[in-house]
């Protein structure tokens, strides 16, 4: 099929939009790939169309759709008196202004209750703000206190845990190993990798000096070890 | 499309509501065809504005059989968008090409808020400024295509013209467009 510039240019459009029928557009494309005029044409005009699908929808201005409102409907009446009380009730009943109306009462016995205000038995004078201030205030400290208290425990019982889990993991004799051969080492000397001193030799001692040091923080846990201790040097 | 007439047929019966829900759904689309025609969006809106008042007083002249409500409005809004430009052709400075170019840049800057400035950008800025240097009739077949994504057979309607006429306005529109941005130095995006 002969294809011709004019062709190119009266069928760009259709060529663009996918409405050519196949043997046109191979027609086309092969004219287009071998004319110096038809190449840049068909390009710019690619980019033109590529361009302008590129251009953003705008948002109308807010006010339009009230002037255009305005200017058909007319202005929109104000509600007085009576009709007007009828429409504010209308509002409260709507599932939007209740489900506001009890996260805000939830929120305000939350507050209420946590500075220290008695349900059961209600005083006016609780609800005074120096009142309210002195009860959050002693309600914050005792939280913080427990807080406090709760962590030192933890950190305590995970103390005795590590101690006890590495008490366990300690061989107790060497009695049965077999010292591997290091060529490194020369008879006489220590391999200064595993140190044996007299202060690892003796872990008895050192279990019980760490013993005495939880004892001193805990003068619950301090009488009951006593106790144990004294039942042990007892002879049976 | 269903929707739009039930709510032409409410309207019709008196419901303000309904004529409300009609503005909302097409004001936008209406605004946007009134700002790339006119390219300034203050006349965009009152153009727009227009375009509705006219619709509401002959909204009883809409038969839903001659098509859809939104191709009806955009016919009215092409009509009102022709006569706006032949009324105001007298006041526009034809100049050429080469002279209007940095003027147009300078107005463009000048006329603009700046948060139109951001959202536009440079390129949309050119493309918006070519578009207007186009002739009317290719502007309008452009736009409804490339922008509003029209079919044929709806320019056809909306333009009053044969699809013949619509396929060439469409075809020499994009040329011109093309060459105006070539001219102007404008970079694919």
């Amino acid at each position: 099929m002969i294809w011709t510039c004019e062709q190119t240019e009266q069928l760009l459009t259709d060529y663009l939009d996918g409405l050519l029928p196949a043997e046109e557009q191979r027609a086309f494309d092969l004219h287009v790939n071998s004319c110096e005029r038809c190449t840049p044409l068909v390009a710019g005009v690619s980019r033109a169309v590529a361009n302008l699908h590129s251009l953003p929808e705008l948002e109308a201005p807010p006010r339009l759709v009230y002037n255009i409102l305005d200017a058909t409907l007319g202005p929109r009446e104000t509600v007085t008196g009576w009709a007007a009380m009828l429409a504010w009730l209308r509002g409260i009943a709507s599932p939007k202004f209740a489900y506001g109306s009890l996260s805000f009462a939830a929120t305000f016995m939350m507050i209420v209750t946590a500075s220290g205000f008695n349900w059961k038995k209600p005083r006016v004078a609780d609800l005074a703000p120096a009142a309210i201030y002195r009860n959050t205030n002693r309600q914050v400290h005792l939280a913080y206190a427990r807080g406090t208290k709760y962590v030192s425990d933890l950190r305590v019982v995970y103390e005795i845990q590590s101690r006890l889990r590495q008490d366990n993991e300690l061989p107790t004799s060497n009695e049965g190993t077999v010292p591997e051969n290091n060529p490194q080492k020369q008879p006489g000397s220590s391999d200064g990798t595993n140190p044996a001193t007299p202060r690892q030799q003796n872990r008895a001692n050192e279990i019980n000096s760490q013993i005495q040091m939880l004892a001193e923080e805990l003068p619950l846990l301090s009488s009951k070890l006593s106790l144990v201790a004294l039942e042990g040097s007892t002879p049976r | 499309m269903e929707q739009d007439a039930q709510l032409v047929q409410q309207c019709l019966l008196g419901d303000g509501s309904a004529w409300e829900e009609l503005v909302r759904r097409h004001s936008r689309r209406i605004f946007n065809i009134c700002y790339r025609f006119t390219g300034n969006r203050t006349e965009a809106e009152d153009l727009s504005q227009d375009v509705f008042l006219r619709v509401y007083r002959t909204l009883a002249s809409y038969r839903s059989a001659h098509g859809g409500f939104a191709t009806w409005v955009t016919s009215v809004t092409r009509n009102l968008l022709i006569d706006h430009y032949r009324r105001t052709k007298r006041d526009r400075v034809t100049d050429s090409l080469d002279d209007a170019m940095p003027m147009v840049e300078n107005k463009e800057s000048s006329g603009r808020r700046p948060d139109e400035l951001a959202l536009l950008g440079e390129l949309s800025m050119q493309v918006q400024s070519a578009l207007t240097h186009l002739s009317p009739e290719l502007r309008e077949a452009v736009i409804l295509r490339d922008l509003q994504q029209l079919e044929y057979s709806e320019i056809q309607t909306v333009l009053a013209v044969p699809e013949g006429t619509v396929k060439s306005r469409i075809n020499r529109g994009r040329i011109e467009l093309a060459r105006i941005l070539q001219q102007m130095g404008v970079r694919p995006s």
